[in-house]
């Protein structure tokens, strides 16, 4: 190293190091570090943060969180980055010092190879203040002790050292590279602009299962390669491993520490060590143009001189100025049209909006995707996804744009001629707001080809050409015109350029935690909506009116900035505030003054009436203010939990739906029973808060003793006490009036077209413990004890109840519901009377048999289709125009109602009805004889390929309709493994019917989505994972994990073993009350089916949390003389089992586990894998070699090669057969 | 109409005193403003431009309050500043369109005509249609008098127009400056003494933010003649020189020092006269108000 070298590395570290830039940025990151470690730490009151399952039994500093938060933190690294290594090369440009460095017995590398390696040391003591940040917030007092594991500085020194540096390397030589060979700053801060926002979409775009290792290579800051690598990992592995530097993990870092070392190399070997003059050739071989501010030379011949002086007078053509309306409105046009057309002249746009077409592109195969299936490109999918993809871009934009507007006569000098013109001082900000609104216009335009462009290449025309203007035009517009009149009056008002970004960029970071902080109204939320939700059935429903409030609203406050833009605009050179304020003060004209009281009237006045909707009409509530009455429900309450109270029996119930309102009223009686020993006295009475109470009554002279409103809690005294096996009649009358709109809108249940009322909103009975809060950590914020997510399996008061209701075992059922008189209106039962009265349809419906305390009435205006299966009625009431899979719903009630039949036992109704509801849940849910299913779900799916694409509304609705048994016949008590019961037993019939109807290839591409999301699932686990015979309703267990389990249960024991066990169970708990069935009931049936060489499975499968690592390490074969060939196989196998945080044990293997070799068939060019010999073998711990003999040339071979046991790695599993001795 | 500048004072928040009570009557015609650099010409030209506030004083043009009528002063304005870039990416014929539109000259015909008549008074027709970014500074300082002739102007302000032209583009300019319309208050700020001896009917020069000398440059250069003696000293005789005549210039010639002194008499026989002429105008005035510094930096920039 030369002595030269080194002292330009001193230089530039010297350099930066009296720069207050460098010192701001380290202060910068090391705050965000202090405050995000506060905020999960659980420092702030309102804020409730969770990172990497820090919000449950995750460390805040265990080594996970650490790593995600280095790794999340580096990324806005490239800001910094892009300034320091731009500005190591661009500052003797911009001091025109070059020459004398060029001309300086320096050679090229010493020059370049010093600048940057100062740099980079710079950037590295900078960004050291992202661990150093962190490590010193773990330490604060103020953080939750529980929340904390033991300190380890390994926890912040290896990420340091695996993400930031090699990321900062990276990141440096792509800057330090383009500002060497652009000689430009501007590209280096767009250019990392670009690179985050791009960064940050690409990764949401890469979950696909099938491009996992593709994606954690090609990850240049490797934080999603990390994501992907970990993404299994258990709160026990996340508290004490650090960032696993192997695997994909390590390669990713090697690949790209090459990448930036080839980058590198080109910036130096690209690098002209020479002044840079017209012909300097840039990186992008083009001719630079002559800067417009320099006194360069003529580049070509101009006009001839005059000969000689003249003196005579200039003779000009007469003009009449005449500053009219007419002109005023030309001065605004032209004005317009040369800020716009700065704006998309300027190269850095057409690299912005080149950037946000590319990504448009990666997510428009996107559109028409949902968790994995494809469903049909509808236009609301295809805006949402579109519009999200481009929503960072069109901000960078405006932001930027903003800036460079305000700025862009200045920063060409042009500012002194302009402000000189008799142009009104308005009119340039208006001009310029027009021009940024007309970009807007134009990319939302562009927008809306790519998504009907998107529409029409998946074969989809049914373009919505109104919905995309109404979304675009009206609503996205507004949007991004608001944060543009923002912008536009920060950067006036402010009157610095970077002072302008900087409070624009911390606006919206403020913003994005605003209602962490619980600032939750619109009111103050500026730009804000009640939010919005589009429907194929309902439009933008219940969302316009406030919409159209807050928008009136915010469009006031806007024009009040404006008019303040107007007077603070600098014009002229006097820009400190005393002349400002001075001009302003002479700025104020009538006009003016009428305007603005014209929009503070606009603002005052639609202020008003929002507050007057929002918190007088509606009840303005924060999450913290939820948290708190539950709380104090608990608190208050809990003593009366388990108190005698009378069972609801029979249930009658009038239910007026007003559509158009967005009311209903539900009017009945419940027959009650005292099924206690004891009289009961009082009658504790639960109604939602949001209820507006006409009539509560028992008829037995009782009194109200206590009455909560806010926690919807009421205590009768009865004045004659109901006496053990004595009945009463309890009527209500209660009245859910929609007034006026909320803040945000959260009461999606009557709406014009599509209304869904859950049971939940009638009375109940009695203390009910399921609502109480359940997150530990939020319960310690308001006093309370932990508490127990579900109780023991055998808890004999606990299964006094079924975990759906606390108040009821099976009641009679009947309803009245009514609606508008062009919709149909349904609840479970059957249809006995339709009439109309008064302008209104009623319905009567009526079921005959007892039923869960477990309903819904829906209505909307919906087509029906009808079949029928034996002697059950099949009927969908579908929105029309959702057509598509109507005949494979009908299909899957019928092979399900077969299968169940067959296997389980009857059909208690005559009628399956499907019944399709807006999007504002997407779930389906099987309710007696009745399956509300949401259009976000099935009714768009779109399967067009049956052998590869799993047909999803088939799936799902077998699975409601196998409710009818698992749950609606039996139904587990309100204790550990319940939804075992119901859940998982739904999961595998469901199961069962798509294979008789797909066969085993789907269930495989089925299961292993099902593995996926356990894994996943149980890694997220905010409390404890429990094994499946105690699953406490957690949706990983049960679903994904069960459907597993009961593949591979079935696979060891037959399918008829099987069923019949499940028959059994199901005829010995059929309709039964208390106490309820539970999950060790089944498990006797089990056993029983179970040979006991087989038991121990059911300790795998039930008892336990049971992992494999199965792994085949080596096959050969040798072909025999018979034409049949000799299968070596060499496999380990490993059992692990792992405690409720994921610790884990080795235990010994002694098991039946799958051994598979394939062959190969080819018919033309498809190649087909055909089995050749699959049956389970006896493996043990540890290497097993295993030999099979098969008839065809064997290609691959392994164990457990289906994946039937649960495997984190399924990729070793088999492996290629090859010839040998 | 013409121009009434009263008591015109400007301090800086960093306490430079760009202004100390100026007071100018401007009539019609060329009126040269004279001073060195950070004399405050700059300051008082952009005051009458409206893009300045004094801390004190008045300024009228005809009828107009140029401090407070700022929308009527720039309706009658021609103004181009000292330094001023344009937007690169615009053509010559585009942008003095839209230049004329925001002098208020709306009807289309009119503007047609106009550009058209400007664009080759200031010869850049031929290049009408080349972005500006790819002009020189000659022709980027006449497409600024194009914009500052748009509209009929009745007061044009020229602000250091020929610095850093070369000298061919210097003399073009010149004689573009000279046509200009006899029918309005044309000031142009300068520290070039030639531009307003050749120019200007009618001239000020300016120091420290005082107001030197007002008048026509011919007057002055009466009121010095054969009052301007010139001898050649050598380099270490001139402090001497100075202590004991009223030393107005000074300037190397061949490695020998050329002073010109200012009496009323021949100093003797060893200075011979000299025709006074607006440089020793310029000199004596700064001299008078005892500004050296100024002197050498005057001198040294011509």
């Amino acid at each position: 190293m030369s002595r030269r070298f080194l002292e330009i590395v001193r230089f530039e570290l010297a350099y930066y190091l009296r720069r207050i830039s460098t010192y701001a940025y380290f202060a910068i990151f090391f705050a965000l570090g202090l405050l995000v470690v506060s905020a999960i730490g659980g420092a702030f009151q309102s804020v409730s943060v969770g990172i990497g399952g820090s919000d449950g039994n995750v460390y805040v500093n265990s080594p996970y969180v650490m790593a995600v938060l280095i790794s999340s933190l580096s990324l806005f690294s490239v800001l910094v980055t892009a300034a320091v290594m731009g500005h190591a090369v661009y500052r003797d440009y911009d001091a025109r010092i070059d020459p004398l460095f060029f001309t300086q017995p320096i050679r090229k590398l010493e020059y370049l190879g010093g600048r940057f390696t100062g740099a980079m040391l710079v950037n590295l003591l900078i960004f050291a203040s992202i661990p150093l940040g962190l490590a010193v917030a773990c330490k604060l007092p103020f953080l939750d002790p529980e929340r904390l594991g033991p300190f380890r500085l390994a926890v912040f020194v290896q990420p340091f050292l695996v993400f930031v540096v090699p990321n900062v390397l990276l990141s440096g030589a792509i800057f330090f590279t383009l500002a060497a060979l652009t000689r430009m700053m501007l590209p280096n801060y767009v250019g990392g602009v670009i690179m985050l926002v791009g960064y940050m979409i690409g990764a949401s775009l890469t979950t696909d299962l099938d491009h996992q290792t593709l994606a954690a290579l090609a990850d240049p800051f490797a934080s999603g390669a990390h994501a992907i690598v970990t993404k299994y990992w258990t709160v026990a592995e996340r508290n004490t491993r650090l960032v696993p530097l192997s695997g994909l993990f390590l390669y990713n870092r090697l690949i790209w520490l090459g990448v930036a070392a080839a980058i590198a190399a080109f910036g130096f070997w690209r690098f002209r060590f020479a002044h840079a003059d017209g012909g300097t050739r840039t990186l992008l071989g083009r001719r630079r143009g002559i800067q417009a501010t320099s006194s360069a030379h003529p580049t070509s011949p101009e006009g001839t001189a005059p000969a000689g002086p003249a003196s005579h007078a200039l003779a000009l053509p007469a003009v009449t100025p005449r500053f009219d309306l007419g002109l005023r409105i030309r001065q605004y046009v032209t004005l317009t049209r040369r800020a716009f057309s700065e704006i998309v002249r300027s190269v850095y746009f057409h690299a912005l909006v080149g950037a946000g077409l590319l990504f448009l592109g990666f997510s428009a195969p996107q559109v028409g995707k949902l968790y994995g299936t494809t469903t049909y490109p509808v236009t609301y999918a295809a805006l949402e996804i579109l519009t999200g993809t481009f929503a960072l871009f069109m901000t960078v934009i405006i932001a930027f744009y903003a800036g460079e507007l305000v700025w862009r006569e200045r920063d060409l000098k042009a500012n002194q001629v302009h402000d000189a013109l008799p142009v009104p001082t308005g009119l340039p900000f208006l001009a310029k707001l027009t021009a940024l609104s007309l970009v807007i216009a134009v990319l939302l335009t562009v927008i809306l080809v790519a998504g009907v462009v998107t529409q029409a290449l998946k074969g989809y025309f049914r373009f919505e050409l109104g919905l995309y203007a109404r979304t675009l035009y009206l609503m996205r517009f507004s949007d991004y015109v608001l944060a543009a009149v923002l912008a536009l009056a920060v950067h006036s008002v402010v009157n610095h350029k970077y002072m302008g970004h900087m409070i624009v960029i911390l606006y919206y970071v403020f913003r994005m935690f605003m209602s962490e902080l619980g600032l939750e109204h619109g009111l103050y939320r500026y730009g804000s909506t009640a939010g919005e939700l589009y429907s194929d059935m309902n439009g933008y429903g219940p969302f316009v009116t406030p919409y159209f409030w807050f928008r009136l609203y915010w469009a006031g406050v806007a024009v009040l900035l404006a008019l303040a833009t107007n007077l603070f605009w600098v014009r002229g050179e006097e820009s400190g505030w005393r002349w400002r304020l001075h001009l302003a003060r002479q700025r104020i004209t009538p006009r003016l003054a009428g305007g603005a009281a014209l929009a503070v009237a606009l603002v005052a006045g639609t202020g008003g009436f929002i507050f007057y909707n929002t918190n007088i009409l509606n009840e303005y509530r924060t999450a913290r203010d939820t948290e708190r009455d539950l709380a104090e429900y608990e608190r208050r309450y809990k003593r009366f939990e388990g108190l005698p109270q009378p069972r609801i029996v029979a249930v009658d119930v009038d239910v007026a739906l007003y559509p158009e309102e967005g009311s209903f009223t539900a009017k009945g009686e419940y027959r009650v029973v005292n099924r206690s020993d004891v009289a009961i006295d009082s009658v504790h009475v639960l109604i939602p808060r949001s209820a507006e109470i006409r009539a509560l009554s028992f008829g037995r002279g009782e009194r109200l003793e206590l009455e909560d409103p806010e926690r919807g809690y009421r205590i009768f005294r009865l004045g004659t006490p109901l006496q053990p096996n004595d009945t009463a009649v309890f009527t209500f009358d209660l009245a859910y009036l929609s007034r006026g709109f909320e803040n945000k809108v959260s009461n999606t249940d009557v709406v014009e077209n599509g209304s869904f009322v859950h049971s939940t909103m009638l009375p109940s009975f009695g203390y009910d413990s399921r609502i109480e809060l359940s997150l530990d950590r939020t319960r310690r914020k308001y006093g309370l004890e932990p508490k127990e997510r579900m109780a023991p399996v055998d808890d004999p008061a606990a299964r006094m109840n079924n975990y759906i209701s606390h108040d009821a075992d099976w009641v009679d059922f009947a309803a009245t519901v009514s609606t508008s008189p062009d919709q149909i209106a349904i609840a479970p039962g059957y249809l006995v009377r339709e009439w109309e009265e008064g302008g209104r349809r009623y319905f009567r419906y009526e079921m005959d048999a007892p039923i869960l305390h477990f309903y819904s009435f829906l209505s909307a205006r919906y087509a029906v289709k009808r079949d029928r299966w034996r002697d059950v009625a099949i009927e969908v009431y579908y929105h029309p125009g959702h057509e598509y899979n109507l005949d494979r719903m009908i299909e899957s009630v019928k092979r399900s109602l077969e299968y169940f039949t067959e296997n389980f036992g009857p059909y208690q109704h005559r009628q399956v009805r499907i019944v399709e509801f807006p999007r504002y849940a997407s779930f389906a849910q099987a309710f007696p004889n009745t399956i509300p299913y949401s259009e976000g779900i099935g009714f768009i799916a779109r399967i067009e390929n049956e052998e590869k694409d799993v047909d999803y509304p088939f799936y799902v609705t077998a699975h409601e309709v196998a409710h009818q048994w698992w749950a609606h016949q039996v139904i587990g008590g309100n204790v550990q493994g319940a939804t075992l019961l119901s859940e998982t037993l739904a999961q595998y019939s469901a199961l069962m019917v798509m294979e008789r109807e797909y066969g085993p290839q789907q269930m495989k591409r089925f299961l292993r989505h099902e593995l996926d999301n356990y894994l996943l699932g149980r890694s997220m686990e905010a409390k404890k994972e429990v094994p499946l015979l105690l699953v406490e309703n957690q949706g990983y267990i049960h679903y994904n994990k069960g459907s597993l389990v009961m593949y591979a249960l079935r696979d060891y024991i037959g399918e008829e073993r099987l069923n019949a066990a499940l028959r059994a169970f199901l005829e010995e708990t059929k309709f039964q009350g208390p106490p309820y069935a539970n999950s060790l009931e089944l498990l006797a049936h089990l056993e029983a089916a179970t040979p006991d060489s087989l038991r121990y499975i059911l300790d795998d499968l039930f008892h336990t949390i049971t992992l494999y690592e199965n792994k085949a390490t080596a096959a050969t074969f040798t072909e025999q003389g018979d034409g049949t060939y000799r299968v070596t196989l060499t496999v380990e196998a490993r059992k692990l089992r792992a405690d409720s945080l994921g610790n884990e044990v080795e235990v010994p293997v002694d098991d039946w586990i799958d051994i598979g070799v394939f062959g190969e068939r080819r018919e033309g060019r498809k190649v087909e894998e055909t089995t050749l010999y699959l049956a389970k073998h006896r493996v043990t711990s540890g290497t097993n070699v295993i030999e099979v003999q098969v008839n065809e040339r064997p290609v691959r071979a392994g164990i457990d090669p289906l994946h039937k046991l649960i495997d984190r790695h399924t990729d070793d599993n088999v492996v290629a057969v090859r010839p040998g001795g | 109409m013409e121009l009434r500048i009263e008591n015109l004072s400007k301090t800086y928040p960093n306490g430079v005193q760009a202004l100390r009570g100026v007071t100018l009557t401007i009539p019609r015609g060329m009126f040269g403003l004279l001073g060195p650099n950070g004399a405050g010409k700059s300051t008082l030209m952009r005051i009458l431009a409206t893009l300045q506030e004094p801390d004190t004083g008045s300024v009228r043009l005809g009828d107009i309050d140029v401090l407070n009528e700022k929308d009527r002063v720039r309706r009658t304005l021609g103004y181009l500043p000292q330094e001023f870039g344009l937007y690169p990416k615009a053509t010559a014929e585009e942008l003095l369109e839209h230049f004329a539109v925001l002098k208020g000259i709306g009807n289309r015909r009119e503007r047609r005509e106009i550009v058209k008549a400007l664009l080759e008074q200031t010869n850049l027709y031929e290049v009408r249609k080349r972005k500006l970014g790819t002009f020189s500074g000659g022709m980027r300082q006449r497409f600024g008098i194009a914009i500052a002739l748009l509209g009929n102007p009745q007061l044009i302000i020229v602000d250091e127009p020929t610095a850093g032209l070369d000298p061919a583009e210097r003399v073009r300019f010149l004689n573009l400056l000279s046509e200009l319309g006899e029918n309005a208050v044309v000031i142009l700020s300068t520290h070039i003494v030639e531009d307003v001896s050749e120019l200007c009917s009618r001239m000020a020069i300016i120091s420290h933010g005082r107001i030197l000398l007002e008048g026509e440059p011919q007057a002055g250069i009466e009121a010095l003649r054969g009052r301007i003696w010139r001898k050649v000293v050598a380099k270490d005789e001139l402090a001497a020189y100075e202590a004991s005549h009223r030393v107005i210039s000074t300037r190397l010639l061949a490695g020998r020092t050329v002073i010109h002194v200012e009496a009323d008499a021949q100093p003797d026989p060893t200075f011979e006269p000299v025709e006074a002429d607006l440089e020793d105008v310029y000199f004596s005035a700064m001299l008078g108000a005892g500004d050296r510094s100024a002197l050498a930096s005057a001198g040294a920039g011509l």
